[in-house]
């Protein structure tokens, strides 16, 4: 196939529009469900929706990572580090059922329904005033970028929280209850997962934020939508005392919610004790391998193209850049952290 | 700002700046769609939704807002191709009499049936920014138009495109 057919397959007619028709189409649908327009704000490039995508696959790597890695023989050893990451296509329909076995729960409750969570050291934020003061507290060299675009002013606000970790210890009854309550049955849980633990730790981490306003300014008013959020932590490291992985990965995915095509994907990564996988909300965004800072990093956008993160992992750290960025842009401030 | 509208219809009263804009680019982002998509009413919803985005979350008068609205049009197409799937497959081969050459000859119109659906298929395996360069291409936008809906510097789209065409070769079967 060639350039001409390439360009005849994709059609040369022009469809025929009519604008104003389209146009009252518009206005009716507005009114209709209620749609307001934005207001007239310099800056405003983030849609609510990607926030909550990213919030949602935020919390859905805690559980991911935590659940769907291991590997170990009869002693406690480490079983997850990651060295890389990879995007794992997640589903409405998965997120759902989640959801529902999550529902009115934090993260810890929703552990809890498959078994016992209990944090040794919990996650403490703080905001610091300066870079040097992140540094110190973290315990490592933070990383900077060297370079912004136009399009991300004001002053940056420094966030760092805590080592923290944690132990989840199975449970058959529980699992069984959690999937009970949803109208579903569960897999029998193979009697050297029942009982055995898990021991995650991660940090420090440090965040550094551009276009949230200024700590002296926030008021009573809903904070502005950062513009950029730089993250760097300590990689997460998770130990267990009982499963291998390739049997702690068999039975989670045949847990009922996991459909097949996520179970697919997860089986598919080719080293799971190392490989961090990072859910992308297939239908709000999309994702493809980069290479930044001279390693494999991964490249997730949201579907209009105006929202980007990069995560990579180097060096025992793990590292994000997060905003209202084209790739281009994302990439340029990931090359330049220093 | 939307407004109740007067008179019985259920219609909203948009910006002047919204209207301008809207007549400006719809013809433009129904044609992105439409190449990718291959039907003109996917195109148009597309096109709907995409303008709706906008409204929602931008000022009508921003200089972004053509390029926005162009890569918007492509990436939503390309999603919506990606979804149809093997349904894609099947309408895209009915629809094409509509599109088709005109001409009698049965085995010609096959033919180029054939050849959309393969082009389509391609197009939803490969990497985004490759497919949204052919979409943005193949709809007639300009060199420029395509590096300011990229966020690339305009010297380097006829290199980002002669990649994006060989990686579109790599695909074919």
């Amino acid at each position: 196939m060639n350039e001409s057919e390439i360009e005849r397959g994709l059609g040369t007619d022009e469809p025929h529009v009519d604008t104003e028709a389209a146009l009252a189409r518009f206005r009716t649908r507005v009114e209709e469900e209620g749609v307001t327009a934005a207001p007239p704000a310099v800056r405003r490039r983030v849609p609510a929706r990607w926030l909550q995508g990213l919030a949602a696959a935020a919390g859905v790597v805690l559980v991911a990572s935590a659940l769907t890695l291991s590997g170990v023989a009869d002693s406690i050893l480490k079983i997850f580090e990651p060295k890389s990451v990879v995007g794992v296509p997640v589903t409405q329909q998965d997120l759902s059922y989640l959801g529902k076995a999550c529902a009115g729960l934090d993260l810890q409750q929703c552990l809890g329904t498959y078994g016992t969570f209990e944090w040794t050291t919990p996650p403490q934020p703080k905001e610091v005033q300066s870079l040097a003061l992140a540094s110190t507290t973290a315990g490592y060299s933070v990383q900077t970028p060297s370079s912004l675009p136009a399009s991300v002013t004001g002053p940056t606000r420094y966030g760092v929280i805590n080592r923290s970790s944690a132990t989840f210890t199975f449970s058959a009854s529980a699992t069984q209850q959690a999937a009970t309550r949803q109208g579903r049955t569960a897999p029998p849980m193979p009697a050297n997962i029942d009982g055995s633990h898990l021991y995650m730790t991660a940090g420090p981490a440090v965040f550094q934020v551009w276009g949230a306003g200024t700590s002296t300014a926030r008021g009573g008013q809903s904070e502005p939508i950062p513009t950029l959020v730089v993250g760097q932590a300590k990689a997460p490291v998770v130990t267990s005392d009982g499963v291998t992985v390739d049997q702690l990965r068999t039975y989670l995915l045949q847990q009922p919610g996991v459909s097949p095509q996520l179970a697919a994907a997860l089986r598919a990564i080719g080293d799971p004790a190392s490989t961090l996988p990072v859910p992308v909300p297939a239908e709000l965004a999309i994702s493809h391998p980069v290479k930044v800072q001279g390693v494999d990093g991964l490249f997730i956008g949201d579907n209009t193209g105006i929202a980007s993160a990069i995560i990579w992992q180097k060096d025992g750290m793990m590292f994000e850049v997060i905003g209202s960025l084209t790739e281009r842009q994302a990439l340029d401030i990931a090359n330049s952290m220093r | 700002m939307t407004l109740p509208a007067r008179g019985a219809g259920r219609s909203a009263v948009l910006s002047p700046a919204f209207e301008r804009l809207f007549r400006a680019e719809y013809a433009r982002v129904v044609g992105i769609a439409h190449r990718v998509l291959g039907d003109q009413e996917g195109a148009e919803d597309v096109a709907q939704d995409v303008f709706l985005s906008f409204y929602r979350a931008h000022p009508a008068d921003a200089d972004y807002a053509p390029a926005w609205l162009h890569a918007a049009s492509a990436h939503a197409a390309l999603n919506a191709l990606r979804a149809r799937g093997r349904r894609m497959k099947r309408e895209t081969a009915q629809a094409i009499p509509s599109d088709a050459p005109a001409g009698d000859d049965p085995a010609e119109t096959v033919t180029v049936a054939e050849t959309r659906d393969e082009v389509r298929t391609i197009l939803a395996r490969l990497p985004e920014r490759s497919a949204t360069l052919l979409a943005l291409r193949y709809a007639g936008l300009s060199y420029s138009e395509i590096a300011a809906a990229l966020d690339v510097r305009a010297s380097s789209i006829g290199t980002l495109l002669r990649r994006a065409e060989e990686s579109f070769r790599r695909e074919m079967p």
